[in-house]
This record gives structure tokens, C-alpha cells and sequence, in this order.
């Protein structure tokens, strides 16, 4: 995923999650649109990406919430490289495989942001744990939709490549 | 080599972020940072734009829904207008009489601060780290700024970027207010509890303090104005042996705000101001 990509992700994650903000209370705190385009970056396994996409998706979602500025950033850095080193090391083919690593990505930015707060707050609040369950799970099923969603697009653009390469070998004067 | 690389890009950028984040907690309640302005000001026009898109959708569907309740209610809305005069004129009276009385008694009243709407651009108050950005348009405004529904106080402002500001809501848990039960004068600190109630504290068992209890700002602590409606208790228990655990539940219904009102009131003079800077809730 270039730059360029990852920039446009990010602003459509914005506008979800502002869209989810005026359609339910709840939903900015039950789907995290961010994470899932952060995990996608950072499965390509470039730590560098993960880094710098953790430090732009979380800097962008710390502009949404209260608290200090840069809880998130600090919270995405660690997360991106970590699910870069993570994807170094596993062959992730499969949708379900994406879900497993975006949940964990979710419920480890989720703990980071409570140590954080614990650490640097003195009036410090947690989220309660049902909530953390299910971003968790939000964010691996919105991680695996997009996976599916792309890897079926990436194939069938492929397999369009393919019939008008052998249209045009067809058609070609031998 | 490359993962190296990594590994050091990684530890200076996280130092980097936490001596960020390290520079904010002192002033945590306070004035915020540059970053944290720019961030405000890079999403503050694409929430702008989703609200209005949002509102003028869900308007114009609402109008057709309601056309023909309009006529109806604008009649009722007449009726509690021409009610509603009759009283201003009433407590005008009353407001006469008792600058007569403070005049007689050489009595100051703390002067009373004019209203301004400002658009919610964007609110969270279900998640943990709760967030209201509002758009203040042309005007000013300021850090520490009260902000008020029509039912009651809101929160405070605590970053501006203009012309948008993010406010600190009441029911956040690093906020708190001085608050005093109506019915007995008893003072004590209001604090956000998260999950959207707020705990009373500093009432001591003595006190009579029962559910249904009506709770206002007490102007003690420099930055809210007194009298400003904040809630009603909900439930009292015993917690200890000095202090009942008393929560309240908040007058406004931040489900509902799509606007509210900024106070402009300076309740601390200048030269006091500095005296005071350490003690924000």
C-alpha cells in the first residue's frame, strides 16, 4: 500500500467514524475504522510502514478524543511495528488469519492506552471491558472484510488482465 | 540492517511521543498543545462538513415527516411564548425589587455574562476519552470559557483552534466542578464519573442530601458562575465514615446537544489570575 493509498484509507476511516458518530453514541467506541487500515499497512511487513502509518493513524485519531495529545500516536507506533515484526514472522493468507491479528492489534493499542492513562493521568478512566471485547472484534471482522474485499478485487482484476492479454495474443497477425 | 534501522526510527519516535505527551500533564485541564491545535484544526472541518451534510439530510426529512404537526405546534409554541412574557414581566418586577433590596444592603451581585451560540461539531461522550468540538465562527474564544445547553452546563472549553474548540464535558472524569445541593445551601465538588453520571463529593454524612436533590454550580472555584443547573441526585450511600457517596445525574441530555451556548463571563479578575492557575479542577 504507498503513501498515497494508506493517506486516502485514513480519510475514509475519518469519515466512517464521524458518520458512525452521528448515527449511534456508541459507535465511536464499538468500531476503531483506523486500526483495521493500520494492520493492513503494517501486514505488508515493513516496520518502517508500520511505524510511520502507526504514528499518522494515531495522531489523526487523537484529534477525536479527549485526554493528552498523542495517547493514540504513541499507542499506533507500537502497534503498527508490532504487527510488522508479527507479520515478518507468519505467512497470513487467509481472511480469518487477518481477523486474528487485527483483534489482537485492537486489544493490545486498548491496553497500551490504559497503562498510558493510568501512567500519565491522575484522574485516569478505563473503558469498561465489554467494550474492549467488542472493538476487539469489530476491528478484526472490519480487518477481514477489507482483506476479502481487496484480495477478491485484486483477483478478479487479474483475471480480467489475463483474458484481454489472451484477446489481444488471439487477435494479434501471427 | 533494516530492522535495525527500525528499531532505532522506533525508540526515537516513541521517546518523542511520550516527552509530548510528558509536556501535557501539567497542564493537562489546561491550555493544550500545538499539535494537539493542529490536530483540532485539520478535523474540525471535515466534522463540520459531515454534521451539516447530516443535519440538512435529517432535516429535510424531518420536515416532511412533520409537516402537518407544524401547524399544531406552532400554535402551542404561541400560546407558552405569550406565557412565557407574562412571567418575564413577573420576574422582571421581582428583579427590580431585589436590586432595590441589594441596594438597600450595599450587596454587589457577580455580574451576569451574555450568551452565544456555537454549532456541536462533533461529540463522543460514550467512549472513554469523551470529546465535544463545537465551531465558534468569527468570534473569540477563550480557554476555560464555560459552555451551557438550555438545560444546563455542558462543560468547559480546553483547546482552541480557531474557529473550532474542543470542550471538556462534565461528565469527563478529569473534570470537576464546585456544586451546592439547592435545597440545604450544602457545598461540595462534583466530579465526572465516566459512563455519563457524575459523583458529589465532600458531603459529609451529617449533611441532608436525598434523591431528587436539585444540584447547581456554586461559583467557588473561578471558573463556573453560580447557579448554573448541573443535575439531580440519583442515589445517596454511605461511604465510610465521613462522606456520603452521593451521584448525580446531569441535567443535560448530551444525546440530544447539536448546539450550545458559550458564556462570556470573566469570574476571576487579571491581577488574580495567576494565584489561581495551579488550582484548576
Amino acid at each position: 500500500m504507498t503513501a498515497l493509498k494508506y493517506l486516502a484509507a485514513l480519510g475514509a476511516a475519518l469519515l466512517l467514524h464521524l458518520i458512525g458518530a452521528r448515527l449511534h453514541p456508541d459507535l465511536p467506541q464499538a468500531i476503531d475504522w483506523f486500526l483495521p487500515v493500520l494492520v493492513l499497512l503494517a501486514l505488508s511487513g515493513s516496520s518502517f510502514a508500520g511505524i510511520a502509518g502507526g504514528i499518522a493513524a494515531g495522531l489523526l485519531q487523537d484529534g477525536l478524543t479527549g485526554g493528552l495529545y498523542g495517547l493514540h500516536g504513541f499507542a499506533d507506533t507500537l502497534v503498527g511495528y508490532a504487527t510488522a515484526r508479527l507479520a515478518q514472522r507468519l505467512v497470513i493468507q487467509r481472511a480469518v488469519g487477518v481477523f486474528a491479528i487485527a483483534s489482537f492489534a485492537s486489544a493490545l493499542q486498548q491496553v497500551i492506552l490504559i497503562a498510558l492513562s493510568l501512567f500519565l493521568l491522575p484522574q485516569a478512566s478505563v473503558p469498561e471491558p465489554f467494550w474492549v471485547v467488542v472493538r476487539a472484534l469489530s476491528t478484526g471482522l472490519v480487518g477481514m472484510l477489507i482483506y476479502s474485499g481487496s484480495d477478491r478485487f485484486r483477483k478478479a482484476a487479474e483475471s480480467h488482465r489475463k483474458q484481454r492479454l489472451s484477446r489481444l495474443r488471439m487477435d494479434a497477425p501471427s | 540492517m533494516d530492522e535495525k534501522r527500525a528499531g532505532w526510527f522506533l525508540l526515537v519516535t516513541l521517546v518523542a511521543q511520550l516527552a509530548l505527551l510528558g509536556l501535557q500533564v501539567p497542564g493537562a485541564g489546561g491550555k493544550g498543545t500545538y499539535l494537539g491545535v493542529l490536530g483540532l484544526r485539520v478535523i474540525g472541518p471535515f466534522a463540520r462538513g459531515i454534521t451539516g451534510a447530516s443535519r440538512t439530510i435529517g432535516d429535510s426529512t424531518e420536515n416532511l415527516r412533520l409537516q402537518r404537526r407544524l401547524v399544531e405546534e406552532n400554535r402551542r409554541l404561541r400560546r407558552d411564548l405569550e406565557e412565557l412574557r407574562l412571567r418575564l414581566l413577573q420576574f422582571e418586577n421581582i428583579r427590580g425589587e431585589a436590586a432595590r433590596l441589594a441596594a438597600a444592603l450595599r450587596y454587589a451581585p457577580p455580574p451576569i455574562g451574555n450568551l452565544r451560540a456555537a454549532d456541536v461539531v462533533y461529540l463522543d461522550f460514550s467512549s472513554w476519552l469523551t470529546t465535544l468540538v463545537i465551531y465558534a465562527g468569527g468570534r473569540p474564544v477563550q480557554v476555560d470559557q464555560v459552555v451551557l445547553a438550555p438545560n444546563g452546563l455542558v462543560g468547559r472549553v480546553v483547546e482552541i483552534a480557531a474557529p473550532y474548540a474542543k470542550v471538556q464535558l462534565l461528565t469527563d472524569r478529569s473534570a470537576s466542578v464546585g456544586a451546592l445541593i439547592v435545597r440545604t445551601r450544602r457545598q461540595g465538588v462534583l466530579r465526572g464519573a465516566g459512563s455519563g453520571t457524575l459523583d458529589l463529593e465532600y458531603i459529609p454524612v451529617q449533611a441532608d442530601v436525598r434523591p431528587g436533590d436539585r444540584v447547581l454550580t456554586a461559583g467557588i472555584d473561578g471558573i463556573f458562575p453560580r447557579g448554573i443547573p448541573i443535575g439531580t441526585v440519583v442515589s445517596v450511600k454511605e461511604r465510610g465514615q465521613l462522606f456520603h457517596e452521593v451521584r448525580v445525574a446531569p441535567a443535560v441530555d448530551l444525546g440530544t446537544l447539536d448546539q450550545v451556548y458559550l458564556l462570556d463571563w470573566k469570574p476571576v479578575p487579571k491581577d488574580l489570575e495567576e494565584s489561581r492557575a495551579d488550582d484548576r479542577p
